[in-house]
């Protein structure tokens, strides 16, 4: 078996001292550009990219790879205790992980973190070893219209992610979805909302929007609700340990978000960030006490910080099987394929087993180093929260100034930083939840996108949305997501 | 209390290390060569990629700045920055109002198209060529089962009814992929006004062939190399001059060699700011000459499947000149010219 002995040499590669070491520099890394606000992984291999040079391509490679689901992993540290998301990734797990922490369960807030990463990650290992090459051909099946009905499925979400006012969530929503036809229409090349102002022609960075909205919104909170003690000013972390019952409640995300976060990650475009919503709301549909998520439920920070990692792995398919990128960060390391002399495509696996495998490999190893090396730090690193309110606020606002700055190296990001936490400051006390603007944002620009692209190819008949399998059962799932939560409330209602 | 002042200080270590591309900010307007021969930079070098990392321009900015600096051409340091946005407008305006000699940027053909579109106020004119390094060529891909064998066949359906094809491209309409077909189609006799183009930024074009969403593929000459090999796809033809070198590349026809006398470069450069003295020019096209006559450079361009296309400060304008004319009537014609 061809496949088998590909293991073996993936295995050989991973295991040896080079290998070992390489995986322990990317994750080490990885987890460090995690944690900082705003700093993401792309970033961070683009700059690799001449250092590997000359490198071995398997070594390199493995060293990217760590410091992409590294990023993964640690992203989650900063969402939780400061409500800065790491990287994009990384927002869905400050809706129930920063609850925790400001309720003192830091501790076991990063523990969950990093327990259901590791087991996302490596589930999502094995599915990948056993069905990369399947596989390849699930992630092409996605045409426009089947995303189109993916992203439908997604907005469904809107309404639970809501606590309060329906009315209050649409709204944001529309806003979110209005925000993100600012830029240059992909499929005219007009420019829509931009004023002439050249900063706007790419539209807005979704994490300048999720650190303004979170982040500085919140820091604007503290400083103006001075009495208030939501970010921990006792400082307490808590006990990093989880119970029998916590365990028991992590179970079923952590299996569940395991295979449907490597599935949509498989699919291009889709990611961490979109499995991470889809994670986290699909828990809560079935939940059975859905008014506990956004309160610093287990569950609801253990799908989506499952989902996440279980993406990244997800993302490597049709990168190494087809050698088509499924998102920013695999375009990069695609890039960086290219610098080392390896052709990705769908032969990479008969040309390069050393490559393909190798990586497969060092993932198993990685998730471990990532588990070793986060579960132990977590007390030192949760004790950030000790630190003096003042302190501590400066130290949000300046890291969040930097991960936006990172992004584009372009001061005029920063305004925009500033004037969403403005916004998102009003937003809280007139409770307006930023979690659907934030949602709508992501899928509103690729669900207009790929409608737009479906309906020119057919020149303009809508029933090019529903005529496949995949996307009328798509519609379906949506349909029923709605219809399920009204039946149990009718069915509560002459109980209560 | 101390370990959390370590970790504190881990994080800005890491944060200066990744931002440390960026920190040579400060924009001394200076440095004019005060007109005399020589001229030689008084500070680091700062090449600018006016977008993302990882992008095309982003790689040749870093590869470039790596010879330069790793086999000693230059013996300043050379840093890579990324000026992200407006599809390049956002780099351009960045080294306009900084208008250093140290700041140089690598563009293509968006340079011309974007202004054209009307989508910046810059243009090429308001920058000083320095030397061209490269140049790539696009592709034509189907689906390896689609009806069509070469260009003419396409092209003969086309001509029947323009909308029956979708054409995908990764760039907006107006740019790279779609002016790269359309410079073709025309010179078939296809009505270009009617073709169907989708853009797909997120390098769905090869998967919306592959699932049928739609036929054709407008894309670089490299991207298609590894599909073709494995058999998912067939290069019906490409826009360069000639056939090109390599295993597989080697057998993808040219439109001209089908008769249709047409081709279209995706060239990629150096600029500088506007007001460049000569010793400030030629400093930089020597340097860069180096570079593209270098082994590290060969090496580079093999890795990518890019070829050598090195043009000087002068023969780089008047190429530039041509090629605005040229896409400008063409553009005109798509009702997309401002």
């Amino acid at each position: 078996m061809g496949a088998m002995e590909g293991i073996a040499q993936g295995f050989q590669v991973a295991f040896s001292l080079q290998g070992i070491l390489f995986v322990l520099i990317g994750v080490i890394a990885g987890t460090l550009i995690g944690m900082m606000p705003g700093l993401g992984p792309i970033s961070a291999i683009a700059i690799m990219i001449p250092v590997t040079y000359g490198m071995e391509a398997s070594v390199a490679l493995i060293m990217m790879a760590g410091v992409y689901y590294g990023a993964v992993f640690g992203g989650s540290t900063s969402s939780i205790l400061l409500n800065a998301p790491g990287i994009s990734g990384t927002v869905a797990s400050s809706f129930d992980g920063y609850p925790m922490a400001q309720r003192g369960e830091a501790g076991k807030a990063l523990a969950i973190a990093a327990i259901s990463s590791f087991v996302g990650g490596t589930v999502s290992v094995v599915l990948l070893m056993l069905f990369a090459p399947m596989l390849s051909q699930v992630a092409v099946s996605f045409g426009p219209a089947q995303y189109f009905a993916l992203m439908f499925l997604g907005l469904t979400a809107i309404s639970s992610l809501s606590d309060g006012s329906t009315t209050k969530a649409l709204i944001t929503a529309t806003i979110g979805f209005m925000t993100a036809t600012i830029g240059l229409d992909g499929q005219t090349g007009t420019s829509r909302f931009t004023f002439n102002n050249p900063n706007l022609m790419e539209g807005i960075d979704f994490l300048v929007i999720a650190l303004g909205l979170f982040a500085i919104a919140e820091v604007c909170f503290l400083i103006i609700k001075r009495k208030d003690t939501s970010l921990s000013d006792q400082g307490d972390i808590g006990s990093l340990r989880l119970s029998k019952e916590d365990f028991k409640e992590m179970r079923g995300p952590m299996t569940r978000q395991s295979f449907l976060g490597f599935l949509l990650g498989v699919l291009p475009g889709a990611g961490a960030t979109i499995a991470s919503f889809i994670g986290y709301i699909s828990e809560k549909r079935i939940a059975k006490n859905p008014e506990k998520f956004g309160k610093g439920s287990i569950k609801g920070l253990a799908a989506p910080e499952t989902a996440n990692n279980a993406a990244t792995s997800g993302a490597f398919v049709p990168l190494l099987s087809l050698g088509i990128p499924g998102s920013g960060t695999t375009a990069v390391m695609l890039g960086a394929l290219l610098v080392l002399g390896i052709q990705p495509g769908p032969l990479l696996v008969q040309e390069s087993p050393d490559v393909f495998w190798g990586i497969i490999a060092s993932m198993y190893i990685g998730n471990i180093f990532l588990l070793i090396l986060n579960l132990p730090l977590i007390p030192y690193i949760a004790k950030i929260l000790k630190i003096s309110r003042p302190l501590l606020i400066s130290l949000v606002i300046i890291f969040s100034l930097i991960g936006v700055y990172s992004i584009s190296f372009n001061t005029f990001d920063l305004y925009v930083l500033l004037f969403f936490g403005v916004v998102g400051y009003f937003m809280r006390i007139l409770n307006f939840p930023a979690a659907p603007f934030i949602l709508a944002f992501i899928l509103g620009g690729m669900m207009e996108q790929s409608m737009r692209q479906a309906l020119t190819a057919s020149g303009g008949d809508v029933m090019a949305l529903i005529s496949d399998p995949v996307s009328i059962s798509l519609y379906v799932v949506s349909a029923l997501s709605f219809i399920v939560p009204l039946i149990r409330t009718r069915k509560n209602r002459p109980a209560a | 209390m101390k370990k959390i002042f370590v970790f504190i200080s881990i994080m800005f270590i890491f944060v200066l290390a990744a931002c440390g591309s960026s920190g040579s900010e400060e924009s001394s307007g200076g440095g004019e060569g005060e007109g005399s021969e020589d001229w030689k930079p008084e500070k680091n070098v700062e090449i600018v990629a006016p977008a993302g990392a990882g992008g095309g321009w982003d790689t040749t900015a870093r590869s470039v700045g790596k010879i330069l600096e790793e086999e000693d051409i230059m013996d300043k340091s050379v840093g890579v920055v990324n000026k992200e946005g407006g599809g390049g407008a956002v780099g351009w305006s960045y080294i306009n109002s900084t208008n250093n000699p140290h700041n140089i940027f690598v563009s293509s053909p968006p340079l011309v198209f974007i202004p054209l579109n009307g989508q910046s106020e810059l243009s090429y004119e308001d920058f000083t060529p320095l030397a061209n390094m490269i140049a790539d060529y696009g592709a034509f891909a189907v689906d390896a089962d689609a009806k069509w064998n070469d260009l003419n066949e396409l092209f003969e359906d086309m001509k029947k009814d323009p909308s029956s094809v979708t054409v995908v491209g990764t760039s907006s309409p107006g740019s790279m992929d779609h002016m790269q077909f359309v410079s073709i189609a025309k010179k078939a006799g296809v009505d270009i006004k009617k073709i169907k183009y989708v853009s797909a930024q997120d390098a769905g074009g090869m998967t919306q062939i592959m699932n049928g969403s739609a036929d054709v593929y407008s894309t670089g000459v490299a991207e298609t190399v590894e599909q073709v090999k494995a058999g998912e796809v067939k290069v019906l033809g490409i826009t360069a001059e000639e056939r090109l070198d390599g295993e597989v590349l080697s057998e993808f026809p040219t439109a001209k060699e089908q008769g249709i006398d047409a081709t279209f470069v995706n060239w990629r450069g150096f600029f500088g700011p506007g007001d460049m003295t000569d010793a400030q020019v030629s400093f930089y096209e020597e340097k860069l000459k180096k570079v593209s006559e270098s082994d590290a450079f060969a090496d580079i361009r093999d890795n990518y499947g890019w070829n050598e296309m090195y043009m000087n400060s002068e023969e780089y304008k008047e190429f530039l000149q041509k090629q605005t004319e040229e896409l400008g009537t063409l553009l005109d014609e798509l009702d997309m010219g401002q």
